[in-house]
């Protein structure tokens, strides 16, 4: 059954536009890269797919898009299975890893090959958008070799937005980028995003992720470990993080008191759900039972659920 | 329209390259310094190849020296050159993932960088003929020879000599792509270009050297090298040999098996790069 990433009350008949259906990839013999992998994006949802290096997050994207064949399973855009250089991949605008450019051709001219490549009539292509973006001035009649990686990165999104794409993929867009440039692409993608498309985005930057995301996707180890809204991983509805220096000893206290739901492990500290009450009465009674508080925090951070979701399984 | 729409693009990328045209350059430059070596020095008929010895007598007969010279070495590594980094130099730069992103299918981008390759092959042997054509003919002019030198000749007039250069040409361009095609099978396999253009100048060699090994008998007769030469007696002497139809046929199977098995290789390989 397919994993989705949609909030249970939004449109729950739409057809989802990208579909990861029971997807395997091995490499070489031993080599699990990819472990069957199901989750499903609707449309207009921003999903980020958190995994930590080695996760299999950039092989179920280079699946996902035609790249590399999978083991086993499927991928399917807009409802149509994926094979290399399938057409519906003309709806989709992908950045993996770092852009990439033939080296000794400007930054136009590689804007201009890549679209016509592709049967595209240059005038159709939205080059006013797409140059903006890469806000190159007249460097983009340079040629690219002499770009800086920030510079490249841009252009990279230039050419992912010259067929105003439907779908966006985004593999660590922000790799190598500065500060402010990339707040300039988190700008960018919630542009994107507001203006109806779908965008799939890998990062290892988690807080990226909370600001940017309406749905994650978490992997470890080639396998999915949760999918949800953002609000829902992260688990603000009374949840509290504690941290102590005698956890078992504290999870005794806790599920006694009446006004703790459940208390589950989240390494290295304890998430608390409760049912009412006040934070400072669980620091209370920890401290009566002799436990040394160290952190008690009211909501936990994407960071703080991933880590607890990876370091759990 | 899409398989002219990724050859015009390719094209581009190729003829917009330096290291196109300082190829084209250095291989230009050899029938000069070729025709004023030969010029300051002049052969002796009776000590040197005999078709060096020719060639400074009539500058129509310098484009098969320089040919002959050209395709012993420089010309091999040069078609190498582009077969072997049409595939593997888009992945070593990274971009090949985002033309099959575009998408641009794999068999019409294995097909346009082939031809591609080829093209730029071509144009390389036609640039070393052209340029010595058009030196030999300043340096050692373009009279007809007579006797008793055209007994060498086997009597050919100086439209023969044309028509059999032209053939000589097409023969010996025909004969390296079965180099261009090695070099591209293996950069259809691999994200090196240096090692896709060594497989094509080795398997070169090899093939020279065993060649070389007359105890391998009739297994000689199947190396891609067996019939390179075979041309210089239709240019020097007008004679036509059987063994040039064989050359070719030999070549179309090479060609046609190294493209066949790059491409199936290639339909089934995963884009890492």
């Amino acid at each position: 059954m397919t994993e989705s990433v949609v909030d249970p009350g939004v449109d729950p008949g739409a057809q989802p536009v990208v579909e990861i259906i029971g997807l395997s990839k091995h490499f070489g013999a031993g080599v699990l890269a990819v472990d069957d992998l199901t989750f499903s994006v609707e449309q207009g949802q921003v999903v980020g797919l958190l995994g930590p290096n080695g996760a299999g997050k950039t092989t179920c994207l280079r699946m996902l898009l035609g790249l590399i064949h999978p083991s086993a399973g499927e991928t399917r855009l807009f409802g149509e299975h994926v094979t290399p250089g399938s057409d519906q991949l003309r709806r989709l605008g992908a950045l993996i890893e770092s852009s990439a450019f033939v080296p000794h051709l400007s930054g136009t001219r590689n804007l201009r090959l890549w679209w016509e490549a592709g049967g595209g009539r240059w005038a159709d292509a939205d080059v006013d958008t797409a140059l903006a973006i890469a806000d190159l001035g007249n460097a983009v009649d340079r040629k690219v070799k002499t770009y800086s990686q920030g510079m490249r990165q841009r252009l990279g999104l230039a050419r992912v937005l010259l067929g105003k794409p439907e779908i966006l993929v985004l593999d660590e867009p922000t790799n190598g980028l500065d500060p402010g440039e990339m707040r300039e692409v988190r700008q960018l993608v919630r542009r994107v995003a507001e203006a109806g498309s779908t965008v799939l985005f890998s990062s290892h930057v988690l807080a990226e992720v909370e600001q940017i995301c309406t749905h994650a996707v978490v992997m470890d180890k080639g396998k999915l470990v949760a999918a949800g809204s953002v609000s829902d991983l992260i688990g603000t509805a009374g949840t509290v993080y504690v941290e102590v220096d005698d956890s078992e000893a504290a999870r005794r206290v806790l599920e006694g008191l009446p006004s703790v739901q459940r208390v589950d492990d989240e390494m290295p500290g304890l998430a608390v759900t409760m049912d009412g009450g006040r934070r400072s009465d669980l620091v209370a009674a920890l401290v009566a039972a002799g436990i040394a508080v160290e952190t008690v925090t009211a909501r936990r951070r994407l960071e703080d659920a991933f880590l607890g979701l990876v370091e759990g399984m | 329209m899409l398989t002219v729409a990724v050859l015009r693009t390719e094209l581009v990328k190729s003829l917009r390259r330096t290291r196109t045209y300082v190829a084209f350059g250095i291989l230009a430059l050899i029938p000069i310094i070729m025709a004023v070596a030969i010029n300051l020095n002049p052969p002796d008929a009776r000590g040197e190849g005999r078709l060096l010895y020719l060639a400074s007598q009539t500058g129509l007969l310098l484009p098969g020296f320089a040919l002959r010279v050209t395709s012993a070495f420089m010309l091999v590594i040069v078609v190498a050159l582009f077969g072997g980094d049409a595939i593997a130099g888009e992945a070593s730069w990274g971009n090949l993932r985002y033309l099959l992103m575009r998408p641009v299918g794999r068999g019409r981008l294995v097909f346009s960088k082939f031809v591609v390759a080829v093209f730029c092959a071509w144009v390389a042997v036609l640039i070393v003929v052209i340029t010595a054509l058009v030196v030999g003919s300043i340096v050692f002019g373009t009279a007809a020879i007579g006797p008793p030198l055209s007994l060498l000749t086997g009597g050919q007039s100086n439209g023969d000599i044309l028509y059999h250069l032209l053939v000589s040409t097409v023969y010996v361009s025909w004969s390296l792509t079965g180099v261009v095609a090695f070099s591209f099978m293996v950069s259809c396999m691999t994200d090196a270009p240096f090692g896709a253009i060594f497989a094509g100048v080795g398997l070169y060699f090899t093939s020279l050297i065993l060649d070389a090994i007359s105890s391998l008998g009739n297994i000689r007769y199947v190396l891609p090298t067996h019939y390179f030469d075979r041309w210089v007696d239709l240019l020097t002497r007008g004679e036509w040999s059987a063994d040039m139809w064989r050359g070719v046929l030999l070549q179309l199977a090479y060609v046609l098996l190294f493209f066949l098995v790059g491409l199936w290789w290639f339909r089934r390989k995963d884009i890492k790069s």
